[in-house]
């Protein structure tokens, strides 16, 4: 059973079409990256799974229960970081997590908690002077309370430093351990990398691809760039470079030193001995895969969309 | 009243049917909210700083009161003095203070965001929205209390004593009265993401009771003078200074709409727990008007029940509509 079913969800505020028939399914126990520009509808994806805003179409479901009829038991079971919440100012995070653990029926320990989130010198401090990183690192220590079975993390490295970013990562790898499944979204590619099984994209309201990062990668840059230093630049030579079957482009790169990029899906030394072949000297030559910017961006911009 | 027993499904795929427990109230989950907002609001300066001015308010009346108060100590009407100063007092202030410690109470959780972190958790809509009445209830309840026992302690100093049962009756009205006005903040609250809409219907609310409501008998009268239709007075007789004479008065419907002012309905109930002669004297008037006894809606009962509208119906609205749109 999918932790998470999403099918054909559309929702227009007024005129505003935010989401798009969007489909989509998370698995028991994966960690699932939901990756997305600002704007593109994943806060407003996340709304309907939790039922603060009601789908203008679709169908969707969460732990096997309907998202809005069986709103309160899915929430029972699943721990939240909402995105665009403010604490209570004048609580301390222990009174936070107390209120957590009261509203889930649970009991848990506050100091336990905030050690997880390496902010347990502050349990007794009014949240009214936290930091956005400490109120966030109060968030999900909330979100952990009573071991959910279901993480839904809005955006959840908003205002952490890298170490707490990195730090929020291992509790995410922790949690998925334990069993539980991660939902994840983010607008930053790398840090959905480290730690998901699958990714989705969402653009525009609509969901432009789901895979593993490998996958995502693959798919996006159809094999790996060989940068190739050469003695000199030569049209015949480039002209047979483009023709070999597992190249897609060839392009000069400098002229000083002479280097090409060759985007290439098989063999790469078809590609040098068809340099040679031309008379050209390969003096050096390098290899790199296509980023996870670069995949993002092409998922995201109209340019590289697919 | 709760209901989440009906979780399993059985077949793991989701129950589409009609019921809908997740707009069900559940008092674990009010009783969570109402605490949360308990401590929350009990540390709001703006609300001890409210409290204050009340209590001063209160407590300076009462002083002035006690200290001149001698002679009527003596004519034993110490207590009716002291209840008929509060009550005029708290009549005006409860609102003032429940309208600005209610006016945020869904409204500024929305703007901010904050209510994400209560619906995160398993409460549902309408427990929070009654978490929340009760949580604020309950502060204003608190503030109310310490502002009648400081009162009460400056009275018994310079008096000696005074009826206590009269004096518990005017506070329990008292909070009747503060809880219906924080129902009406926290379900206008709840109509609103914007805070500034939020306090421009709250201030909507105390012009509506206290200038419109107010001109209502003048506005009546000046018609009824006039001759429109179903304004004409309706004439009866009164004993004044050993002679009958003739008065009019405005049709029953008039009293029955300026009696649904929650304020007026203060009053009349304080008739009920306290037997305060001021008040009475007053009533007595009224039931010449009407031949000897009083409609139904100007008796003391139906006051109470005025209250008790004003608790029930705001909320009551708030309930139904909250839980139908998206936050």
């Amino acid at each position: 059973m999918p932790a998470i079913t999403v099918d054909g969800l559309t929702k227009t505020y007024g005129q505003t079409l935010a989401l798009d028939d969007l489909s989509f399914e998370v698995e028991e126990g994966e960690v699932f990256g939901f990756l997305g520009p600002n704007g593109a509808g994943k806060s407003t994806t996340i709304n309907v799974l939790l039922d603060f805003v009601r789908p203008t179409a679709g169908r969707v479901e969460v732990l096997g229960l309907d998202a809005q009829t069986h709103s309160r038991e899915i929430r029972s079971r699943t721990g939240v970081l909402p995105e665009g919440y403010r604490t209570y100012e004048r609580l301390t995070a222990r009174q936070h997590l107390e209120f957590a653990m009261d509203s889930k029926g649970v009991d848990d320990d506050p100091e336990r908690l905030l050690e997880r989130v390496d902010l347990a010198d502050a349990i007794d401090k009014k949240a009214g002077g936290y930091s956005k990183g400490m109120a966030q690192r109060l968030m999900l220590a909330m979100a952990l309370v009573g071991e959910p079975e279901l993480l839904i993390l809005d955006e959840p490295s908003t205002g952490l430093d890298p170490n707490g970013a990195r730090e929020m990562r291992e509790i995410v790898r922790q949690e998925s351990e334990r069993g539980a499944t991660v939902f994840f979204s983010s607008h930053i590619m790398e840090q959905v990398e480290a730690v998901c099984d699958r990714v989705g994209i969402l653009r525009e309201g609509e969901m432009v691809a789901v895979d593993s990062v490998a996958g995502l990668r693959e798919s996006v840059s159809d094999g790996t760039v060989l940068r190739v230093t050469v003695d000199r630049l030569d049209d015949d030579a480039i002209e047979a470079v483009r023709s070999l079957p597992d190249v897609s482009e060839a392009t000069v790169e400098s002229e000083a030193p002479p280097t090409l990029a060759v985007r290439v899906d098989g063999s790469k030394t078809d590609v040098l001995s068809a340099l040679e072949n031309q008379g050209l000297e390969v003096r050096d030559f390098s290899t790199s895969e296509a980023s996870l910017e670069e995949v993002f961006q092409s998922y995201t911009t109209e340019v590289g969309a697919r | 009243m709760s209901t989440e027993s009906e979780s399993e499904t059985g077949t793991g795929t989701a129950d589409r049917g009609t019921t809908a427990p997740s707009s069900s109230i559940n008092l674990e989950s009010v009783r969570a909210v109402a605490k949360k907002d308990f401590q929350d609001s009990v540390r709001s300066w703006l609300f001890w700083g409210l409290s204050l001015f009340f209590f001063t308010l209160l407590v300076a009346t009462t002083g002035v009161v006690s200290y001149f108060g001698e002679d009527i100590a003596a004519q034993g009407a110490t207590t009716d003095v002291l209840v008929g100063f509060v009550s005029e007092i708290t009549r005006l202030i409860i609102p003032l203070i429940a309208l600005i410690l209610g006016w945020k109470a869904i409204a500024g959780e929305r703007e901010s965001g904050s209510i994400k972190i209560l619906l995160s958790l398993p409460h549902s809509r309408k427990d929070v929205l009654l978490g929340k009445l009760i949580g604020r209830s309950a502060v204003l309840s608190l503030s109310l209390t310490i502002g009648f026992v400081l009162a009460a302690a400056v009275v018994a100093v310079l008096l000696g004593g005074f009826d206590v049962a009269d004096y518990v009756g005017l506070l329990l009205v008292s909070i009747v009265y503060g809880i219906a006005y924080t129902s009406i903040a926290v379900s206008l609250s709840s109509l609103t993401r914007s805070t500034t809409i939020a306090g421009a219907a709250m201030f909507g609310v105390f012009i509506l009771f206290y200038v419109v409501w107010n001109a209502l008998t003048s506005v009546a009268s000046l018609l009824a003078d006039r001759g429109v239709p179903f304004f004409e007075t309706i004439s009866y007789t009164t004993e004044m200074q050993g002679q009958e004479v003739e008065l009019e008065r405005l049709p029953d419907w008039v009293y029955f709409v300026v009696n649904l002012d929650p304020g007026e309905a203060y009053g009349r109930t304080l008739t009920l727990v306290t037997d305060t002669d001021m008040i009475e004297l007053q009533a007595q008037l009224n039931e010449e008007m009407f031949g000897g006894e009083l409609p139904f809606f100007l008796q003391d009962w139906f006051a109470l029940l005025i209250l008790v509208f004003w608790i029930v119906v705001p909320i009551a609205v708030a309930l139904y509509r909250f839980d139908r749109v998206d936050l």
